[in-house]
């Protein structure tokens, strides 16, 4: 397999304005993601996934390390993301924010409709492309952000905890739907969740950060078969070992935070 | 249920004029300070086929309309520009929590003095007046966007200006709107209180005079078309917003 992106030593320190202080959200990230992988990131809360994400993005400029990008097509957009609060534009409906990314790009028109529509054939939302977003369940409009990163083409896709806010049920669809999608499409996806479950059913591997400061505290492949069920006995297992290495981290940030 | 609701919407408005109409008639109010609803829609009338009335509604709609418009344009354009650009609001910033406390009808000596008695100082005070209004709620629409939508935009490949024009103009109409319909009330109080002074035109002024000449009926029929042109503007408003922002729940 190829390496799309190398992240090298990639650091992010905060500092709070009022008080002077800093706060190290990243410390030190080396990495190499693989092309058409899916990256699962999990970690506990404040480890700074989320940041290393937007950095990944461009929405956020490191304190010091460096993003390798080996990308083949250089005309082609490197990254696209789904939000966790969906981010979709309220004042546009299903269709016009799919939209979007091609439209701001300079897509001419009559290939923007068609490559919209491919896409919400693609995340099933047949029906739905006059609706707004308020008219939609979550995780329909989850749907509509995933389909609105990949109008772009991007040849990587940044999931920062899609579907967090999603109820158990819908969230379990959904994440079946991601590993379809990520099939069709042949993607690389980068997925970051606090969710160890999810990581098990979805990672081909994953990654494993300490707590604040984050760092990668292990990289574990997942090689189990798909469609994967966590009821099975292997993911059962590799559950346990994630749940035992985190369990550490999540103690150590509720120490670093007084509340133990 | 809510239909027997719905009927008493009807009821107590017919209730309320019968029973005024009774109070007067039985001669428990002195009908020089409140006529009777058959002589105020008799004045109405008579106002109306005389050409009065529809001519003084004209003119002050005129004002009121110039005064909006402008009014609305400038504020839009400023607050867009202000909630968006740092350094176009540290530059506003200060002028504008200077003149807003004033009184906009206490400019209006000034202006008669720069613009001169006719309608152009009118309509700048009615205008200073909208300015302000949708000036500070368009800001606040600016300020309140979600700021996931803006690196939404940037994310998915938008240019600054895309941005501004794709993200934070939809995104402010809201509290746009806002400012619409306060600017719209405030419009109506300071073309009232323009026609006080300097005019032999508008409604203001017809009342004014009316009163001046103790016709009471038509400081009634005055009054209440000034209340039909608050309803009318508020419809007017609604519809605008609903052909606009066809996304909100309204």
């Amino acid at each position: 397999m190829a390496t799309i992106l190398r992240l090298r030593e990639i650091r992010k320190v905060w500092r709070i304005e009022r008080t002077g202080e800093e706060m190290v959200a990243l410390g030190g990230i080396s990495l190499d993601v693989e092309q058409g992988e899916l990256l699962v990131i999990v970690g506990p809360s404040g480890c700074g996934k989320s940041t290393l994400l937007q950095i990944v993005a461009g929405l956020e400029q490191p304190t010091s390390g460096a993003i390798e990008v080996t990308a083949s097509n250089s005309h082609q957009k490197l990254t696209g993301m789904v939000f966790q609060e969906y981010a979709l534009f309220p004042w546009r409906t299903v269709r016009e924010n799919i939209v979007f990314g091609p439209e701001v790009r300079g897509v001419p028109k009559d290939q923007r409709e068609a490559r919209a529509q491919a896409l919400i054939d693609l995340v099933h939302l047949k029906g739905f492309e006059h609706r707004y977003p308020h008219e939609l369940s979550g995780g329909m409009r989850q749907r509509v952000a995933l389909a609105r990163a990949l109008a772009n083409d991007p040849q990587v896709l940044l999931f920062d905890e899609p579907l967090a806010s999603l109820d158990a049920q819908t969230r379990k669809v959904l994440q079946v739907e991601l590993v379809r999608i990520w099939q069709e499409t042949k993607r690389t996806f980068i997925y970051v969740t606090h969710g160890l479950e999810e990581a098990v059913l979805l990672g081909d591997r994953v990654v494993l950060f300490t707590a604040r400061p984050g760092r990668i505290k292990e990289v574990v492949p997942v090689t189990l078969p798909r469609p994967r069920s966590i009821t099975g006995r292997r993911e059962a297992e590799l559950l346990d070992y994630l749940s035992e290495q985190i369990r550490d981290e999540v103690e150590r940030a509720l120490q670093a935070e007084g509340l133990t | 249920m809510w239909r027997r609701y719905r009927l008493l919407r009807f009821i107590s408005p017919i209730a309320f004029l019968l029973i005024w109409d009774l109070v007067v008639r039985l001669g428990h109010i002195n009908p020089l300070f409140v006529p009777s609803p058959a002589a105020v829609l008799q004045a109405t009338v008579n106002m109306t086929l005389d050409g009065r009335l529809p001519w003084a509604v004209a003119a002050s709609l005129n004002r009121v309309v110039q005064g909006f418009v402008y009014g609305s344009l400038i504020g839009i354009a400023l607050g867009l520009l202000v909630g968006w650009f740092r350094a176009v609001e540290d530059a506003v910033d200060p002028l504008v929590a200077a003149i807003y406390p004033i009184p906009k009808s206490a400019l209006l000596p000034l202006f008669m003095l720069w613009f001169g008695l006719g309608d152009t100082s009118k309509i700048v005070t009615i205008l200073t007046g909208v300015l302000f209004l949708v000036l500070i709620n368009t800001v606040t629409g600016v300020k309140a966007i979600d700021p996931v939508l803006i690196k939404a935009a940037r994310d998915l490949g938008a240019s600054q200006r895309q941005i501004f024009v794709k993200v934070v103009i939809p995104g402010a109409l809201p509290n746009i709107f806002t400012g619409l319909r306060l600017g719209a009330g405030v419009a109506l109080i300071l073309v009232f209180v323009t026609e006080l002074e300097a005019t032999r035109a508008g409604l203001g002024f017809l009342l004014w005079e009316s009163y001046q000449l103790m016709l009471v009926q038509q400081v009634f029929a005055c009054t209440v078309a000034f209340g039909i042109l608050g309803i009318l503007s508020t419809w007017l408003l609604q519809w605008f917003e609903r052909l606009v922002c066809p996304w909100r729940r309204l």
